[in-house]
């Protein structure tokens, strides 16, 4: 190992996944959103994929665009180096799919908490006119 | 004009534009919309931030394609285009999907459960306040 530091990934071999772990925190801390916010995205997984899949496609192209034109390059020593078609790194496809996924479940948990204190308000309206259970 | 920009310009312009002729999901007249797009740029700062600092980089930039405002920490701004085209066009997806699904797929795929649940949820809530 060549030198451990609590300032980020920095533990020798680990380096190479830096970018992926990144990736899986990235999932990891969102989560909850589908579990604990109701996002139900994971869980409508036909709607998921035909949603990423165009996006995939359009990123990845725009992605081999730069690295063809030489808008950005990746770090040996944070990247696997395992590559796709025309020098994408595998860690650019896991991107394409990991953060239209948090965008999503970001957008569902935020339409889910709305409805909620929307139907608490309108309950609590109708619980003062009506004095009965709310619809 | 650096390559990049120009390319993140034309992104957030073809999504919008999208939205407005193709789309027409209302999304940008929406509270939820917008809240979560502040939320994922919320989130984008450590993430992208971690990505392209300089004093270690993971994704290396070419100074000569883009404008060179690289804030909050190295982020270059053109990112920030970027991912709102790529979240942006994910959302407008996923909305065409929910709002074509037919109604009663919802009743099939246990939304009505669901829902069902979470109003009894709620009453329980409300009555013991």
């Amino acid at each position: 190992m060549r030198h451990l530091a609590l300032y980020g990934w920095e533990v020798g071999h680990l380096d190479h996944f830096q970018y992926l772990l990144l990736m899986v925190g990235c999932l990891l801390i969102t989560l909850p959103l589908e579990f604990v916010f109701g996002a139900r995205v994971y869980r409508r997984a036909a709607g998921l994929a035909l949603a990423l899949i165009p996006v995939v496609i359009i990123f990845s192209i725009w992605d081999i665009v730069g690295i063809l034109r030489d808008h950005w390059s990746y770090s040996p020593q944070f990247t696997t180096g395992v590559k796709l078609i025309f020098g994408m790194p595998i860690e650019e496809l896991v991107f394409f799919i990991v953060v239209p996924i948090c965008g999503l479940l970001t957008y569902e948990a935020v339409g889910e908490v709305l409805r909620r204190t929307q139907r608490r308000s309108k309950g609590r309206r109708s619980r003062v006119g009506e004095a009965g259970p709310g619809a | 004009m650096p390559e990049y920009t120009v390319l993140t310009a034309c992104a957030v312009v073809a999504v919008v534009v999208a939205e407005l002729v193709y789309f027409k999901s209302g999304i940008f007249t929406t509270a939820q919309y917008w809240w979560s797009i502040v939320i994922v740029f919320a989130f984008q700062i450590p993430v992208d931030g971690w990505l392209t600092k300089l004093s270690n980089p993971i994704v290396i930039y070419d100074p000569e394609e883009m404008l060179g405002w690289r804030t909050p920490w190295d982020i270059p701004v053109e990112d920030f285009g970027f991912g709102f085209a790529m979240v942006t066009l994910a959302i407008l997806l996923w909305r065409r999907w929910l709002d074509r699904r037919p109604s009663s797929q919802e009743a099939i795929d246990g939304d009505h459960d669901h829902d069902a649940r979470r109003r009894s949820r709620l009453r329980r809530g409300r009555t013991s306040i």
